[in-house]
């Protein structure tokens, strides 16, 4: 699509965050025969795997701020599972997270669906299981990155504005016209139409439309 | 026949078959024991006052199966003609008193096993009077009758009917109360496998015998005048005779008893001691009546406790083996996870293997790599069965050589599941180098479980840093130490309150747990202590005595 082709060109900060070869599975089990098999079994079906046989050992070693998903033990000991969920949050780390368990405790599983784990899989697990939602968790991932790329490419275009430009922009979105926008801003409508053109384009939009659906993607979401 | 079907026959050929040894202990027995009943014989009164070969022809047949008795009856006949032919009795009469005998002997079995499965027990009321019921009265009662027949049929002697039912009637009974119970309980402390005893017990068994024996020989073997016979004087053995009852059960009596009715008969028939009357006939009576009195309250009260003491050790190792399934079921769920791990490691590699096989099936390495973490899942879970499967088992006391750190070990993995699940970290801090100790390995298991869950159960409150338990094994002199010690917020009432029957402060709990295992612990001469600790927490210490080191 031309129209993302241009909206990179001014994205100035997170470059590259779309560009990963192969998806990359993290697996933390502080059982080695399983984490063992684990390994095995992803990498059969294709995946880069990377394991921790640790949750502590993980939390220290683990990369920045990786593209891929987590597959993690709820129950190990010194940190569980969901502890560690928690304190993936306190980081920039926003994989998404797979559990598997060797007991289905429902108040355990319900916590982690709501606090965001993709799914939760009770042990002995099959590959269809497991091989399914690694998928999931990996889309997921790809879309939240795809998503926090363009939403940075957009932020980076507005941050590129000048503060006219800005201020038409806010008219423009709130569905004035250029005669209204010129009234209140105390300038001729013509300025304001050079403003304006010179705003899409730093945008990188054709339509009002398009330019609407950016400045909605920048804010915040609402309650 | 070729040589390869012969070898066998004659291999079976050669076995001695089961029943050969029992009739040659039955022959050589049956002798002795008529040598001696003849030795017991008042004279010029020509019946003995104590006639065992019958009883002890009676106990044999009942420690036998019904299909070898024919074999044992036949046994005696050696054993019966020998001893009969030296006192010059006409043959037919000899053979008359071996059927008459064999008849007491079969009469008595018969009718005990209509109500007795099995070898009659001396720690059950009901199969010592059933044994009393029909040993020493309905078989003695009938077998006279037959046995005075016999002789007036034969008429051998002088004697009415029922002049040789009644000498003879008492004669049998009294063997029979003496020797049919001291047989069969020998045969089962023989049986059970002799138990170790200690040096005292020993001692008090030499000086409860001596002192049975001296009394015995100034009571009833002491020239004596008849005017004068105090009371007291057939009550001097009681202490003695209670004393084997209180302290060594039921095997002490039909021990004791003997030993006071051999020295009395002793003293009798050579004319001295109290029960010396007009005719031989009331003495012997007065005096089997003495023995016979004095013999059935006395074997019934020993009886009795025994039968209260295996009833109270049932119902204890009931209530423990209930007590350790209670805690498994708890256990439960951190055991599925116990299972489910290998289980999930076998299904993972068993995937992997399919598509490597398919994809890159000339990569043996891998392939080999995955059947060898195969075979190790499989171990652990047939190891967590193993160990859950002696847990669950329900079964007599053994007493074995342990290693200490062992045994925390196999607690530690037992336990493990749970302990992950509960996000506990069990930190063992074993000594090197321990002695052994000498206990119940499941017993003992069962205490150290006991401790590590309460100890899990007492931080579930606890920060996930502090989730930390201790497991601390080390030795000082002759003693070997295993300590539990956790991080939660400790306990508020006396320790002693703590190891009461029914004290929990648990809302499921059965408060039977520490109660149990501070018997368990006691039973195995060791002690159980709880102490709070001055940075916070609990520790329970278990102390047990350490086994002497191998050089």
């Amino acid at each position: 699509m031309p129209d993302n082709n241009k909206r990179l060109q001014c994205d100035s900060q997170e470059g590259g965050a779309m560009s990963i070869a192969r998806a990359n599975v993290t697996v933390v089990d502080d059982d080695v025969l399983v984490l063992r098999s684990l390994d095995r079994l992803l990498q059969s079906a294709g995946f880069e795997v990377e394991v921790f046989s640790s949750p502590k050992d993980f939390l220290e070693k683990r990369t920045a701020n990786p593209a891929g998903c987590i597959v993690m033990d709820l129950s190990m000991p010194g940190i569980s599972g969901l502890e560690l969920q928690q304190a993936l949050f306190g980081t920039r780390d926003g994989r998404p997270v797979v559990f598997i368990s060797g007991q289905g405790s429902v108040p355990a599983s319900v916590q982690a669906m709501k606090a965001g784990a993709v799914d939760f899989l009770t042990k002995p697990i099959d590959e269809a299981q497991l091989l399914g939602a690694v998928r999931v968790a990996l889309d997921k991932d790809r879309a939240a990155r795809g998503q926090r790329a363009e939403q940075a490419a957009i932020t980076a275009c507005l941050a590129a504005l000048t503060p006219r430009e800005r201020e038409v922009l806010a008219g423009v979105v709130a569905g004035k016209l250029n005669k209204q926008i010129a009234a209140e801003l105390g300038t001729a409508e013509k300025t304001i139409k050079v403003h304006r053109a010179r705003m899409m384009r730093k945008m990188a939009v054709d339509s009002v439309a398009e330019l609407v659906r950016l400045w909605t993607l920048t804010q915040p979401p609402q309650a | 026949m070729d040589a390869h079907t012969a070898t066998p026959g004659v291999a079976a050929a050669l076995r001695p078959p089961r029943w050969l040894l029992p009739a040659l202990a039955v022959a050589i027995g049956y002798y002795v024991a008529a040598r001696l009943g003849m030795a017991f014989t008042l004279h010029p009164h020509p019946i003995s006052t104590l006639w065992p070969p019958n009883a002890l022809l009676l106990a044999a047949l009942l420690l036998t199966a019904g299909r070898d008795w024919w074999w044992l009856l036949l046994a005696a006949l050696p054993g019966h003609i020998a001893a009969e032919l030296q006192s010059g009795v006409p043959t037919v009469m000899v053979l008359g008193w071996y059927a008459s005998n064999c008849s007491e002997a079969l009469i008595g079995a018969s009718l005990l096993r209509v109500f007795v499965r099995g070898v009659p027990r001396l720690d059950s009321l009901r199969d010592t009077g059933i044994l009393l019921l029909t040993a020493a009265l309905a078989a003695p009662v009938f077998s006279t009758f037959i046995d005075a027949a016999l002789v007036r049929l034969i008429g051998w002697g002088t004697s009415t009917y029922w002049d040789l039912v009644s000498t003879r009637l008492f004669s049998n009974a009294l063997a029979a109360l003496m020797v049919v119970p001291l047989i069969l309980a020998w045969a089962a402390w023989l049986a059970a496998g002799p138990a170790k005893m200690r040096g005292a017990r020993y001692a008090e068994a030499a000086a409860l015998f001596s002192g049975l024996l001296a009394v015995c020989l100034l009571a009833f073997a002491m020239p004596h005048s008849d005017a004068h016979t105090a009371p007291a004087v057939f009550y001097a053995p009681l202490p003695f005779l209670l004393w084997a009852a209180v302290r060594f059960g039921p095997l002490g009596v039909v021990s004791a008893l003997p030993a006071m009715a051999v020295a009395t008969i002793w003293g009798t028939v050579h004319g001295l001691g109290p029960f010396t009357t007009e005719t031989p006939q009331d003495t012997a009576r007065e005096m089997q009546l003495f023995l016979i009195t004095a013999s059935v309250p006395l074997l019934l009260l020993a009886v009795a406790l025994a039968e209260r003491s295996r009833i109270e050790r049932e119902s204890r190792s009931q209530l423990t083996h209930l007590s350790r399934v209670a805690m498994l079921g708890e256990l439960s769920g951190g055991i599925a996870h116990e299972l489910n791990q290998p289980l999930t490691a076998i299904l993972a590699n068993a995937q992997a293997a399919q598509h490597f096989l398919a994809n890159k099936p000339g990569e043996r390495a891998i392939l080999s790599e995955i059947l060898q973490d195969i075979i190790l899942a499989d171990k652990r879970a047939g190891d967590v069965i193993d160990r859950l499967r002696a847990m669950f088992k329900r079964g007599e006391t053994r007493t074995e050589a342990l290693d200490p750190n062992r045994l925390v070990r196999d607690v530690m993995s037992l336990a493990h599941g749970d302990m992950t699940t509960r996000g506990i970290e069990v930190v063992p801090r074993l000594a090197a180098s321990l002695p052994e100790i000498r206990g119940d390995r499941i017993q003992l298991q069962q205490v150290i479980l006991n401790l590590i869950v309460n100890a899990a159960d007492a931080m579930s409150m606890c920060a996930p840093n502090d989730r930390v338990l201790t497991v601390h094994t080390l030795a000082t002199k002759g003693r070997v130490h295993i300590n539990v010690i956790d991080r939660g917020p400790g306990f508020t009432v006396a320790s002693e309150i703590l190891f009461e029957a029914f004290y929990t402060t648990k809302p499921q709990g059965l408060g039977l747990g520490l109660s149990i295992s501070k018997s368990i612990v006691s039973a195995h001469g060791g002690r159980l202590r709880a102490v709070t600790r001055k940075g916070g927490g609990a520790a329970f210490l278990i102390t047990l005595p350490a086994l002497a080191r191998r050089p």
